[in-house]
């Protein structure tokens, strides 16, 4: 499946939220990730971001897609990230 | 499925934060580490030991070309799915001629049959091919009594020298004339392509070998000897046709890699950066392409299917189920 995820953090716990979701997603830009991502995984990344987060401050919003079919993207201005599969 | 990166900057891979982390000159990216499956290496890439560490637990193989293309050798990590039982079926399989000679013969059988789709598909859409195809029948009818490698790989050769010939007549560009296969290093245009998706879909059967519980040391068609992997080349004999050549016929009719995409070396010729990315991109998205399987029933991808090939050798290999090669069907 494939997911995006939006946060919303404190600063206090906003680089730990960062490092946890890079393991998992591709980064796109401030605070957005995107990418396919097994169930497992998901469940996995759900859980490590659920230890870090404080209930009260925080929000995290993640987007799930059974398939991209039926969806566009579309980038204005500049692109920042985004998966790539040549390096 | 987990993703595969190819790499042709030159730069620096690292761990950082607990995943991976590719630095060039000019920028820098993350890697999502658990959607990672392998990494094929183009560039000049520097890594270290704290990297490597972190790969090997993650099970993240690493692939490396030359710079002209050539596989050279493979980060493989520590086994992660060890089974002396598996092993001792594989050896025991080489040992025994007989045992030996009937999974070679399966996997020349489905090298053949797929090069007969391939062969139908384009008999169909330009004709002139009915002849080769009876030829490359009538040689798959031999493979039942040849009782000895050599003679079946003869054989198998023989399979592909009429397969070759036509290839002037599918891909009809002048430009990628055939003539004969060349090697290390190929000669001309199309020999370049062949070799280099060769290669590439070498790796890709060691990276599924890897998830299963097969050594790929072990090979029947190809000769275990002391130095390299084998049984990844006898299963990518099966896949050559429907997946490597098909995406180098399609390539060449959408005029998507032209000789301007060459350049000389030595004595032979190379492809230039654009054309590996492009023959890559194609060859991802081809693996990546879903269709029907037959027996399980529901849609599957190619590269799935080449993970299934390897559950059905496991299953043959335990005395369960006799080998069937996978043959395309259309």
């Amino acid at each position: 499946m494939f997911v995006i995820l939006v946060y919303d953090i404190n600063v206090k716990r906003v680089a730990k939220v960062l490092k946890t979701v890079r393991k998992y997603l591709h980064w796109v830009q401030n605070s957005v990730f995107e990418g396919e991502i097994s169930k497992a995984n998901y469940q996995k990344l759900k859980t490590e971001i659920r230890n870090i987060i404080n209930n009260e401050e925080d929000s995290v919003i993640i987007y799930v897609f059974r398939t991209l079919q039926y969806s566009s993207r579309e980038i204005m201005g500049i692109e920042k990230g985004g998966e790539d599969i040549f390096l | 499925m987990k993703k595969t990166i190819y790499i042709f900057n030159d730069g620096q891979l690292k761990r950082k934060g607990n995943t991976l982390y590719f630095e060039t000159e000019e920028n820098s990216k993350y890697l999502p580490v658990e959607d990672i499956g392998e990494i094929l290496v183009f560039g000049e890439v520097t890594l270290n030991k704290k990297f490597l560490e972190f790969v090997s637990q993650k099970e993240i193989i690493i692939h490396y070309f030359s710079h002209y293309g050539y596989y050279m050798g493979s980060f493989y990590p520590r086994e992660h799915l060890n089974s002396g039982f598996i092993i001792l079926k594989q050896a025991e399989n080489y040992l025994n001629a007989e045992k030996r000679i009937f999974l070679a013969r399966q996997f020349v059988r489905g090298a053949a049959r797929n090069i007969r789709q391939v062969l139908k598909y384009y008999n169909n859409r330009i004709g002139g091919l009915t002849e080769t195809i009876e030829n490359v029948s009538e040689l798959t009818g031999m493979l039942a009594d040849c009782d000895d490698v050599s003679k079946l790989m003869a054989l198998e050769g023989n399979i592909r020298d009429y397969y070759y010939k036509q290839f002037d007549k599918i891909t009809n560009n002048p430009d990628f004339k055939f003539e004969e296969r060349t090697r290390r290093p190929p000669k001309n245009h199309i020999n370049t392509l062949i070799s280099f998706g060769n290669s590439i879909m070498y790796t890709i059967v060691l990276s599924e070998i890897y998830k299963t519980h097969l050594d790929p040391r072990i090979g029947y068609l190809h000769t275990t000897n002391f130095r390299k992997f084998s049984l990844n080349l006898d299963i990518a004999e099966i896949f050559k046709p429907i997946l490597i050549d098909r995406v180098i016929f399609s390539l060449l009719a959408k005029k998507m890699i032209t000789v301007a995409d060459f350049e000389e070396f030595a004595n032979g010729i190379m492809m230039k950066e654009r054309a590996k990315k492009i023959f890559l991109q194609e060859l991802d998205t081809k693996l990546k392409t879903t269709i029907k399987h037959k027996s399980i029933g529901r849609q599957v991808s190619y590269r799935r299917i080449i993970r299934l090939e390897l559950y059905k050798l496991e299953k043959h290999l335990m005395g369960e189920v006799e080998y069937e090669p996978f043959v395309a069907q259309w």
